[in-house]
């Protein structure tokens, strides 16, 4: 589904991506691991077009779509959910939803896909009317994945869903998204929680410095120590937290 | 008590002038990022081609014709001047960014640009904007002449309608999010710098509105995007820069006041009451009266 090879990019003058290569296969879940500052979302922005790569390929569903406008890439079925939870806080909840559709044409295909959301995040459906300034950071991630949701897209970038959440929330989250996989989404998810995104996932990328350190099926990267070794503190606390979901 | 009716009418007519500026202005700002100080010279344009257009429809029933060419002639003006000469510099980052001091800079400079092409092609002279209006209506004692009642209804009209795009339409829908937050937008699947010419074109339109509604009843000629601009701006910011009620109740106070103030103390002055009013405001609530955290604008 979604192929990429040797892509370089970074800000200015500074590069950070260093020929990236990873790949997702269509209905899978992928992992992407890496520390803080390693080039996780420089990479989520270069594959939904954000940031120009400065070098490699990206293919999804079969084309180019390295050096194309965002939405075009978007009304190609390939939508990102951002780091940092950034709804539109002047909205309300369901204008923020209708916006993620914004692509769609068809209205009653639109109100399918909302009722289907609504279905994943409850709490969306009773606050729909307020405005998302007004939501706990758990509720705007879900209305952030939600709305990432609402122009069905054939695959979905998720950028550190669990961050800044307390851990119960973390597991409510960490579950819908499994859901959502197992109702046929693809999705690479960049996380720092390693263990839950290796539970979660079925395999695995760790980047470091730009470029791709280890990979590997998910089972097998949960018992390998150089994977724990690429994370420095942090993780060991999520990870004892973060049990229970299977 | 007539006296002062008659002045708060004036007052209201010419500051409804000045809230579609600084309407404008405000649009400006909170989807593009950038203090537009050419808009002035958008509201001159509008005028002279509003002339151009009344001169070629005639006048009468033509007027609302007058207005609706014009704001479509310059929009599109305004939509070529932004994507030729703006987008360069707010593609770099606009806004509080170092672009930004580029664009300002760009915007005076667009000022002048635009004083001097009007000149060449108008010349110096104020000319007349003669549209027949027939008699003012008489309301009890008070004589409300047409043009003025004109200018209210066509501007609370095209500032429902801006609302009415901006809240109810799925475009409008969009043009907020491209306000707020571009990137965000554009994972929306917005095609966000079609978006950014839309607005811009729409804000030129509106000021060239007000360009064609002051016409009739203050000559038309080069230097009078300058004043507009100057109240415009006192407007926008005594409502709360960037926020479009704000930029109409401000304009309506600015008209009003200065209606009063040249009315009771002294027309000498007129220019005056404005930042009196400005520097009242300021000192009350620095953010303006509907002033809101910058994060949530538009
Ligand atoms: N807009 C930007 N302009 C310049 N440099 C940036 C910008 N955004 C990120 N960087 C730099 O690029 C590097 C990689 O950032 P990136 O956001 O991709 O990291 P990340 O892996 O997502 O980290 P985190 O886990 O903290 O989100 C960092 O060193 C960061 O300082
Ligand atoms: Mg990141």
């Amino acid at each position: 589904m979604l192929e990429i090879d040797s892509v370089e990019g970074g800000y200015g003058s500074v590069q950070i991506l260093n020929g990236v290569t990873l790949k997702v296969a269509r209905g899978q879940m992928v992992a992407l691991l890496g520390g803080n500052g390693t080039g996780k979302s420089t990479l989520l922005k270069a594959i939904s077009g954000l940031l120009k790569p400065t070098g490699g390929t990206i293919t999804f569903d079969g084309q180019r779509i390295d050096g194309l406008r965002p939405d075009l890439i978007v009304r190609r079925g390939l939508v990102q959910v951002t780091q940092g939870k950034e709804a539109y806080p002047a909205m309300t909840v369901e204008e923020n939803l209708r916006l993620g559709a914004f692509v769609r044409r068809d209205r009653a295909g639109v109100r399918r896909t909302l009722d289907r959301v609504f279905e994943y995040f409850p709490v969306l459906r009773e606050r729909r009317g307020q405005l998302a300034a007004t939501l706990s950071g758990g509720q705007l991630q879900m209305l952030c994945i939600g709305r990432g949701l609402m122009s069905e897209p054939k695959m979905i970038l998720l950028d550190e869903p669990s961050a800044a959440l307390a851990p119960q929330i973390v597991l409510d989250i960490f579950r819908i998204i499994g859901r959502i996989c197992r109702d046929g989404m693809t999705l690479l998810m960049v996380e720092q929680n390693v263990r839950m995104a290796l539970l979660l996932a079925e395999y695995g990328y760790v980047i470091k410095d730009g470029v791709i350190h280890i990979e590997g099926p998910a089972e097998a990267l949960i018992g390998d120590d150089n994977v724990r070794l690429s994370y420095l503190g942090g993780t060991v606390a999520d990870r004892d937290r973060g049990l229970g979901l299977h | 008590m007539q006296y002062f009716l008659d002045l708060v009418i004036v007052g209201l007519s010419i500051g409804i002038v000045y809230g579609l500026v600084a309407l404008s202005i405000s649009l400006v700002y909170s989807g593009l990022d950038i203090v537009h100080f050419a808009h002035g010279e958008i509201y001159m344009l509008g005028a002279f081609l509003g002339l151009v257009v009344f001169q070629f429809v005639g006048a009468g029933p033509g007027y609302p014709l007058v207005l609706l060419g014009s704001m479509v002639l310059t929009g599109f003006v305004g939509v070529a001047i932004e994507r030729l000469f703006y987008r360069r510099l707010t593609r770099a980052g606009g806004g509080y960014t170092f672009a930004g001091m580029g664009m300002i800079i760009c915007s005076f400079g667009m000022s002048i640009v635009l004083q001097n092409v009007a000149f060449l092609i108008w010349g110096p002279k104020a000319l007349p904007f003669p549209v027949p209006f027939g008699m003012p209506i008489e309301i009890g004692d008070i004589a409300l002449p047409r043009s003025y009642l004109w200018i209210i209804i066509a501007a609370v009209v095209l500032m429902t309608g801006l609302h009415l795009f901006l809240k109810k339409t799925r475009l409008g829908l969009a043009v907020r999010a491209v306000a707020h937050n571009k990137e965000i937008a554009y994972l929306m699947g917005i095609n966000v710098p079609l978006m950014i010419s839309l607005v811009f074109g729409i804000a030129c339109a509106l000021a060239a509105a007000a360009g064609v509604l002051i016409g009739p009843i203050n000559y038309v000629q080069v230097l009078m995007g300058i004043g507009i601009l100057i109240k415009a701006f006192a407007a926008a910011v005594v409502g709360g820069f960037g926020n479009l009620p704000g930029a109409v109740v401000g304009g309506l106070l600015v008209g009003v006041t200065e209606s009063l103030g040249a009315g009771y103390v002294s027309g000498n002055y007129k220019d005056i009451y404005a930042f009196l009013l400005l520097i009242l405001v300021l000192m009350l609530r620095p953010s303006g009266i509907f002033g809101v955290d910058a994060r949530v604008k538009a």
